[in-house]
């Protein structure tokens, strides 16, 4: 009952509208732009856009399901045989590259897959391509997953990361649940939507500004006078307030989210949802298909939603006026997005991976954990952890600083 | 039902705004009164709870408030001086609103507020939005929605500020129907207010209550005290100076000046009946005198 009025406060206000229509229309661009940006190249050149996508598709029906040991081989062979015919071979200076028909045809139409393939034979710090196909001894068989777990178990190792015996148990024992041989196929709107997460940072920072007058638009209309010596003032009336713009925001996210994830989904399909991560780098250790990699973002997302509410009641009950939930909100939502991690090992960087813009993208692929005693928690879970905690703490003294509010 | 108000004080850092105030009060209409800066507001807000004393207790039927919580708030309606509304809101949906904060169910929210708006005349604005509201209409809803919950301790604040004289009389009305069977607190400088509906009359001055008697002899310490002269203008002057005027009025050429006085002002002049008017003037009378010079220099 009092829920439908206070949800009625912030619908009626016509600046709400205007907030959540700009912020939709902000998001549906933003989620827009991979698809408008989208290029592919054959050999007559670019394909852009929407034609990309679907020229892509088509060429997508011929990947293999499964890499199996035996496909790799062979398709490491077949690469190997190109680069021995001089007139397929490109140099630039500093490497080799297949051109003309040996890139159209055997190179071109799978190229996200060789260089999956490709990556997981590099050393830690290495970036390459196909062409390092070319030089990996493969004569008694690939041994891609054993060069994939060695990668693994390298960049583990690597004295930069800092891992203690703990940590790197927790990842290697998450890595062997990997089930092998690989499934594969066409992945692009589930890796385009778990890179995209922080752009959803808008969104909430628009629903946090329609949720701010919660109480200090009471204190600033000088409503508060009226409604705190009614029965419920202080205790009732706190609670809907408080479930009203937890609705609200949970409400109005959501459309965020389906528009956001609409757009990917319509466009790029919703295909391979079921395929693991690893399909795009074989170093990520989660055993997650995109689809759970995908629910697990966005339950992060959430809970940071949900503790940038509370802290947004929070300064709304503090404040005189809505106005200055603003500024305070802004920064703490968006000053993390200036600061650049150097490193994922340190104090520093193990906060900003926490902090609101950092912990809204997944970073699936760098073993980011955090230890306390012998428990290990990586991201997802130190993540969840934090934002519940803050979105619980936060409440009781939002609703303590209404109750007491001098209406003077 | 009782109302006790112990040793009550409130303070703003330096400024006592309230100091220690005791009064009981039962059900009855208490006009109180108190030249700006008295200290009226602070002390509603703390019976209302929206002002936490600096020390002293509030008491309902001899408990305490806090302790009550959302027992006490069950028997209290107010108006304050300064309030706002939900603009976007109708009449009505800001009644349903306040009624569900006060805790009615849906019905008899839904037949309360159809009752007090017929009563505050206004039916034919309740669904219109407050934003189109005049400043007398907003007067009305405010009052309307004080008494939603029917309520044992009904504070009202300056509730006839801004009206126009017309419907300052039947606000006046209205106040005094809806006073029956409650303790009534409603604050004024206005003393025509209350001279006719109050049945105690309370004053402060600077945070003290300075007199609680009943209406019929509270003007009683002044017998004897007011009187009239018909002097000429350039002695009304010269009057004024010295006496607390209580009103002044021109006939042909002279000046009609009546005053509070201790002792005769003048030979001339003749005792007068006292009213409420002259008591407040005698007890702000440095303070009033000052503004009645502004608006009418002699
Ligand atoms: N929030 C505050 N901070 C500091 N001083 C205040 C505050 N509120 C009121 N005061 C002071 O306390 C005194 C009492 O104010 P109050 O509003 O209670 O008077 P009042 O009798 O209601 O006056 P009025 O007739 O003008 O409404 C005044 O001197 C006022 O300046
Ligand atoms: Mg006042």
């Amino acid at each position: 009952m009092l829920i439908q009025y206070e949800l009625l406060k912030l619908l009626r206000k016509k600046f709400t509208l205007i907030l959540m229509a700009v912020s939709l229309a902000l998001t549906a661009f933003l989620f827009g732009l991979p698809v408008m940006q989208y290029q592919i190249y054959d050999e007559n050149g670019v394909i852009k856009g929407m034609e990309g996508i679907r020229y892509e598709k088509e060429q997508a029906v011929k990947l293999p399901t499964f890499l199996t040991e035996e496909y790799i081989a062979k398709t490491v062979h077949q690469v190997q045989g190109l680069f021995q015919n001089p007139h397929n071979v490109g140099y630039d200076g500093n490497e080799q590259f297949l051109i003309g028909e040996a890139y159209w045809k055997y190179i071109a139409p799978r190229e996200n897959l060789l260089n999956t393939i490709a990556k997981a034979y590099d050393n830690p710090g290495e970036h390459s391509g196909y062409n390092k196909l070319a030089d990996i001894d493969a004569a008694e068989g690939a041994k891609f997953y054993q060069a994939a777990e060695s990668k693994r178990e390298a960049l583990l190792e690597d004295p930069a990361r800092r891992m203690t015996a703990q940590q790197k148990a927790y990842w290697s024992s998450m890595a062997a649940k990997v089930s092998t041989p690989l499934k594969y196929g066409y992945y692009q709107g589930w890796e385009t939507l778990i890179s995209s997460f922080e752009l959803l940072m808008f969104a909430i920072l628009s629903i946090c500004i329609v949720i701010a007058p919660v109480f200090a638009g009471e204190y600033q209309a000088g409503t508060d006078a009226l409604i705190l010596p009614a029965k419920y003032g202080k205790t009732k009336l706190v609670t809907a307030k408080i479930r009203s713009a937890f609705l609200f925001g949970a409400l109005a996210f959501t459309l965020h989210i389906i528009i956001a994830f609409g757009i990917l989904l319509t466009t790029f399909g919703t295909d391979g949802w079921e395929l693991p991560l690893q399909a795009a780098n074989m170093t990520i250790p989660y055993d997650f298909t995109f689809l759970q990699a995908a629910l697990a973002g966005l339950g992060v997302l959430y809970l940071i939603l949900f503790a940038a509410i509370s802290l947004t009641l929070l300064l709304s009950s503090k404040m005189k006026t809505p106005y200055l939930v603003l500024p305070v909100l802004a920064a703490v939502l968006f000053v993390p997005m200036f600061l650049t991690p150097d490193g994922t090992t340190g104090i520093y960087n193990q906060l900003l991976f926490l902090l609101p813009y950092r912990a809204a993208m997944p970073e699936l692929g760098k073993y980011i954990s955090y230890q306390f005693g012998s428990l290990v928690l990586d991201a997802f879970a130190a993540r969840t952890f934090l934002y519940v905690i803050l979105t619980v703490i936060m409440l009781p003294f939002a609703r303590r600083s209404f109750k007491k509010h001098q209406a003077a | 039902m009782e109302l006790q108000l112990q040793n009550l004080s409130k303070q703003y850092g330096e400024k006592r705004a309230v100091q220690r105030l005791n009064a009981r009060l039962t059900p009855g209409v208490y006009g109180l009164l108190g030249a700006n800066g008295a200290g009226k507001t602070t002390l509603m807000r703390m019976i209302c709870g929206l002002l936490k004393p600096t020390s002293g207790a509030i008491l309902l039927n001899e408990a305490a408030m806090e302790e009550l919580g959302e027992q006490y708030y069950t028997h209290l309606g107010y108006m304050p001086q300064d309030f706002g509304f939900y603009p976007e809101f109708t009449g009505r949906e800001f009644m349903l609103y306040m009624a569900a904060v006060k805790g009615l169910d849906k019905k008899r929210a839904k037949s309360r507020s159809q009752k007090l708006f017929s009563m505050v005349n206004l039916q034919e604005a309740a669904d219109k939005k407050i934003k189109t509201y005049s400043g007398g209409m907003k007067q009305r809803l405010g009052i309307a929605q004080a008494v939603l919950n029917n309520p044992a301790i009904l504070i009202l604040d300056e509730p006839t500020a801004g009206l126009d004289p017309k419907e300052r009389v039947s606000f006046r009305n209205l106040i005094s129907q809806l006073s029956r069977n409650r303790i009534v607190i409603l604050s004024t400088h206005i003393v025509s207010d209350v001279s006719c509906i109050a049945d105690t009359i309370l004053m402060m001055k600077q945070g003290r209550l300075l007199l609680q008697e009943p209406m019929d002899t509270v003007t009683d310490s002044i017998r004897g005290k007011v009187w009239e002269v018909l002097v000429s203008e350039r002695q009304a002057v010269e009057y004024s100076r010295r006496f607390p005027i209580v009103n002044l009025h021109h006939e042909k050429g002279k000046v009609r000046l009546r005053m509070v006085s201790e002792t005769m002002p003048a030979a001339e002049g003749r005792a007068a009946e006292p009213d409420l008017e002259d008591l407040f003037l005698y007890h702000f009378g440095n303070q009033t005198q000052e503004e009645m010079e502004d608006v009418d220099p002699i």
